[in-house]
């Protein structure tokens, strides 16, 4: 199967992606997925999930023998994770849960990371990541913030890159954002401008870069953005603007060859087609099909593993610690913020309100796996800055951030905070001023 | 009747086989289990008996003698090619067009820097464990003379007048001033702690040295490293610059017009808590820039990137045309090239208050750094050819030269140095000592923490935030002095490098086994002792270091009572590591630490490991009891004079390795 490709085909006539649920954009009614030869242009495709009610979002395992896909077995089941062995296509059931579970991708050490879709609740608790062993046990849920989070993918780091936008208690746009396979960590990646929307899977190529669609807020159809991983908040570079049509989905072929999913206008279908990255230009027609649309395609090939991170998390703790070291440092040395305290908030209610140190510091301990953002406040209790976006920590994570608004390139300066000089201030437990029984 | 017999023979041995098999794999497993830590590193005796030999026939077998070019430089006529070959104690003269090597020269122990006469036809070798600079007739590629410097001798420079040869003593911390004519050292000046890199400006006739560690401070307060400035007319010490959050300053470059001097630094989070490495949490590379003007600027920027970081940098030359500098990151086998006329645009056009930020951003980069260019395993010295259109660069664990096109930015070919072609277990593991591959985003390296094998001396808060600070441990002689970490938690090197290593520290994947065999046989086996040449040269102590051998070895004090076999130096420190290896408590226990034992150090060449105590709030040896040893936990001290207490830290100071004291001990001769 090496050097082949397989794709999501549905119905022309799609309906409009459903960037709250995901529907029509990260699951399809009808749809199949294919194999097809990039060298035999516009052959037969074969059907490769023919025992299925619908099957797309194809990813292939590291080893290039395997591939995970969304799937409904009949037409009124929950779409689940399944995995075929593309070498004797036999499929095995991975996922067997009482939700919708969709968007699965490899992880190193036979695991995986999926979205899982509680329709009741995702106006208040988001679509959440899990992960879990291909032989589907060890399942467990990885964020905990009120985001939606579709079409991950693994970078080479081993970190997971996924579409994220917060949900409550409104609406946010997506952006890139990217967290350790044990939901620690979780950091902004990559912000589009403002009413532009991500409307694919990323795609880490070989080149240091990584490639998906996104739309901007005057022109609706799908252009190839391309990011470099080495400086993703300031590097995006649109491939396509001078090309008219909407392209849906990109992956990498083959050096700056890419593979993707293009139509020229509203009326055709999507065809698969190279695009060369390098001279911006579209390449060779792979696929086309009047009726069908083909999207999600991936290329069949061995790849590099990424790396295995290890995990900090101790699901014996039911706590994780947060220090910043000085809430006003801000983006700017010409803006002037004067802080006194910062207010925990809650999905429900405020968790209290913490005096930092006089060096802007402060350093907390909160329950773990529970939503909370920041603001903060001057000393006549008005809100100078916030509440930020939600934050959670996974049992026993430890994270530090450096100021509230900073530039997301900046690094600490090497300074001790003088609150990490005490014990963690304990919240929601100790809520209305700073602890004075803290230790040492 | 005789095959009977004969059944029954191999019967029994069959059986007495799997009587043995069985129970010693059993053993065996659990002998692997606990070294390695883990359950599963495959049970193979050779990962721990065979590739961690130090001495005799299988260590002859499975070493090779490398040469590691080091520093380098090149002829006037860019003919020749001068390369310290660090590890074969050679210099190394190189036919640039025809590519091979034409003369290895002998010269002195751990050479480190070359550099030519004005005519070229001197050239000197700094020999960093030799205490001299071997002075080589290049006519007749032969050492003609040797003279003396202070401790370890690394950076050299000659006065503008070709007349004096500045040499940077590292050990020692200052620069000797040597007389070429009486061949004399006619002065010394201090410099900042652990100098290495010097350069002289040929417009304002100033040399600059380096240094790679930060003075002595308490942890907390800020960290600073010092830049010496050298009037070299007037052979007079003009100033010290600091250079605020910085050290590991190598090496120093001035652009040819003398408006700015560069020098490559690495800038650590020791102050801040272990906590994470995303978002340079935990060590970032920048460049130092020193505007040589007036009441010029010093800046620092870093060459780092948003998720990816250029470690251990090195080496930092300068274009002909001062419009380019390259700087070499051994952490991560990369050239930078850096745009020089967008560093003065930055530096002119931005507010003092947003250039201190640029010192702690990632993004600035983008700015100023044109290229990065792969190179071979370990990159250190570079030169440019006289006309700037070749880079040199020293690919110390390739035993290569790598030549980089300066105009197309392309690794054009290599010179091969001919050093052995095999690529043991060891030198795998020295590559992966150097390299910070092993870290989340490139980071750091071992190397980063542990420069030379050694220790950076600084003090971490790795564990429980503004908890359990500990002073950076010191490589040498780990092998035979465990258990490690202050805490003794850990048996092996195996483990110190195993799975926790990762998870706290490194943060991605963890070492494969294969990868964990070889640094533990590097570290257990390729890591040297420099000789003590500051203060034990032959084995000879002083007046002083005899008084105070007494006081360590004594059982009585000075008011005729015996002192507990606890409080005794030598209970806890005895010959030939000066360790027992046990875990001891001497008092020292702060609020801030769990409370625990700590593992008694090892104390040869101790007096290259400041600060000390596991925290590090010793800033010398006589802090220990002067300031923090006044309760006798720590030996019986209370009863020493002044000049007592003098003598038995000289003593202390005098202490150094077994091989060099004991003749009779066979040491590793290979390099790796």
């Amino acid at each position: 199967m090496e050097g082949m490709i397989v794709a999501t085909q549905v119905p022309k006539n799609l309906q409009n992606a459903n960037y709250y649920n995901g529907n029509s954009w990260r699951y399809f009614s009808k749809s199949k997925i294919v194999l097809l030869n990039p060298n035999r242009v516009n052959k037969p495709v074969k059907v490769l999930t023919n025992n299925f009610y619908a099957a797309c979002t194809p990813q292939i395992s590291f080893d290039g023998k395997s591939m995970l896909f969304t799937a409904q077995k009949s037409k009124n089941d929950l779409w689940q994770i399944w995995e075929m062995n593309l070498e004797n296509l036999k499929a095995h059931q991975i996922t067997t849960s009482s939700k919708n579970c969709i968007d699965p991708t490899y992880l190193p050490e036979n695991r995986f990371v999926f979205s899982e879709i509680d329709s009741d609740s995702i106006s208040k608790k988001g679509i959440p990541l899990f992960t879990g062993n291909l032989d589907g046990t060890n399942i467990s849920q990885i964020t905990y913030n009120p985001t939606i989070n579709f079409a991950s993918t693994v970078l080479k780091d081993g970190r997971i890159l996924t579409i994220s936008s917060e949900i409550y208690p409104k609406e946010k746009e997506a952006m890139f954002m990217v967290l350790r396979p044990d939901g620690t960590k979780e950091e902004l990646f990559y912000k589009g401008a403002k009413g532009s929307v991500i409307k694919s899977r990323g795609f880490e190529t070989t080149k240091g870069k990584v490639v998906f669609i996104e739309s901007s807020s005057n022109k609706k159809t799908g252009d190839i953005m391309s990011i470099k991983y080495n400086r993703p908040l300031h590097s995006s570079v649109n491939l396509t603007q001078e090309i008219k049509g909407d392209f849906y989905t990109v992956s990498q072929l083959k050096g700056d060859t890419l593979l993707v999913s293009y139509r020229e206008s509203k009326s055709n279908a999507y065809a698969l087609y190279e695009f060369n990255s390098k001279t911006k230009k579209l390449g060779k027609l792979i696929y086309k099909n009047d009726t069908l649309n083909l999207l999600d395609a991936i290329l069949i090939k061995k790849h590099n593993r990424p790396r295995n991170l290890p995990s900090e998390v101790n699901l014996k703790s039911k706590t994780g610690l947060i220090v910043c070291q000085n809430i006003n440092f801000l983006d700017s040395p010409d803006k002037i913020s004067k802080a006194v305290k910062i207010e925990i908030l809650g999905m429900d209610a405020s968790l209290g309100k913490v005096t930092v140190e006089k060096d802007g510091s402060f350093y907390l301990k909160v329950p773990a796996n529970t939503p909370f953002q920041i603001q903060t406040i001057d000393n006549k209790e008005q809100v100078v800055n916030g509440p930020s976006s939600w934050l959670y920590l996974r049992p026993s994570e430890r994270r530090g951030c450096i100021g509230c608004h900073e530039n997301r390139e900046q690094v600490p300066e090497n300074r001790q905070p003088l609150s990490v000089r005490r014990a963690p201030i304990l919240l929601p437990e100790q809520i209305k001023e700073v602890n004075k029984k803290r230790m040492h | 009747m005789k095959a009977t017999k004969l059944l029954v023979i191999i019967g029994t041995l069959l059986v007495l086989g799997l009587i043995i098999y069985f129970p010693g794999r059993k053993l065996a497993r659990e002998h692997v289990n606990y070294e390695t830590a883990v359950q599963n590193h495959p049970l193979s005796c050779i990962s721990c008996h065979y590739y961690t030999q130090r001495t005799g026939f299988i260590s002859k077998l499975i070493n090779e003698d490398y040469l590691s070019p080091f520093n380098l430089t090149v002829s006037k006529d860019g003919r020749r090619l001068f390369v310290i070959a660090q590890d074969a104690n050679e210099l190394l003269v190189v036919d640039a067009d025809k590519k091979n090597v034409l003369h290895k020269i002998k010269v002195g122990i751990h050479p480190h820097s070359v550099i030519l006469s004005e005519n070229g036809k001197i050239a000197y070798v700094s020999n960093q464990w030799s205490d001299n600079v071997s002075v080589i007739d290049l006519a007749s590629s032969k050492v003609v003379d040797s003279l003396k410097t202070g401790n370890g001798p690394a950076g050299l420079a000659l006065s503008a007048d070709g007349n004096f040869l500045y040499a940077v003593n590292a050990f020692g911390s200052n620069l000797s001033v040597i007389n070429l004519k009486t061949k004399e050292e006619i002065n010394r000046f201090s410099t900042g702690n652990n100098p290495t890199g010097i350069a002289l400006s040929k417009v304002s006739k100033e040399l600059y040295v380096t240094s790679r560690r930060q003075n002595p401070v308490a942890y907390g307060e800020p960290l600073v490293s010092d830049f010496t400035v050298v009037n070299d007319s007037t052979q007079k010490l003009k100033k010290y610059i600091s250079m605020n959050n910085a050290y590991l300053m190598e090496n120093v470059a001035f652009t040819p017009s003398g408006d700015l001097a560069l020098t490559a630094l690495t800038r650590p989070k020791n102050l801040v808590p272990a906590i994470q490495v995303e978002r340079g949490w935990m060590m970032n590379d920048g460049i130092g820039i020193i505007e040589q003007k007036p009441n010029g600027k010093v800046v620092q920027l870093l060459i780092d990137e948003p998720n990816s970081y250029y470690s251990s940098l090195f080496d930092v030359v300068i274009s002909p045309n001062g419009k380019k500098a390259f700087l070499s990151s051994s952490g991560v086998d990369y050239i930078s090239v850096v745009n020089l006329d967008s560093i003065r645009n930055i530096i002119a056009n931005t507010s003092p208050q947003m250039l201190k930020r640029l010192a702690n951003n990632l993004g600035t980069s983008s700015r100023f750094v044109t290229k990065r260019i792969k190179t071979g395993a370990v990159p250190k010295g570079l030169a440019l050819s006289p006309n700037g259109k070749l880079l040199y660069v020293a690919e110390m664990l390739d035993d290569k030269i790598g030549v980089i096109n300066t105009e197309t930015l392309e690794k054009i070919y290599t010179i091969d140095l001919g050093g052995p072609k095999r690529i043991t277990i060891a030198r795998k593991g020295r590559r992966l000592f150097n390299n910070a591959a092993h870290t989340f985003q490139n980071q750091y390296a071992c190397y980063t923490c542990h420069p030379d094998n050694h220790e950076d001396g600084l003090e971490y808060n790795f564990a429980s935030m503004g908890r359990n600070i500990v002073n950076v441990i010191s490589l040498r002689e780990i092998a035979d002095t465990p258990p490690y970490k202050w805490s003794g938690k850990n048996q092996s090197v195996y483990k110190q490098d195993g799975m926790r290593f990762s998870k706290f520290l490194t943060r991605t994947e963890s070492f494969n086994y294969e990868d964990l065999d070889a640094l533990v046989a590097y570290i257990k086996t390729g890591i040297k002792l420099p000789p003590n040449l500051m203060y034990n040269k032959d084995g000879k102590l002083t007046e002083s270091q005899l008084r105070g051998k007494e006081i360590f070895n004594r059982s009585v004090d000075n008011l005729g009572k015996v002192i507990p076999k606890k409080s005794r130096c030598v209970t806890c420190h005895p010959s030939p590591y000066y360790t027992n290896l046990k875990l001891e408590d001497v008092g020292t226990l702060s609020k801030t630490d769990d409370s625990i034992l700590f593992d008694t150090p090892n104390l040869n060449n101790i007096y290259a490991s400041a600060p000390y105590l596991h925290d590090g709030r010793a800033k010398t040896l006589e802090e220990i009891w002067t300031v923090y040893g006044g309760d006798d936990n720590h030996g019986r001290v209370n009863d020493l004079s002044k000049i007592e207490l003098n003598d038995l830290v000289n003593y202390l100071k005098s202490l150094r390795g077994s091989n060099y004291e004991k003749s009779s001990l066979k040491t590793q001769h290979a390099s790796f």
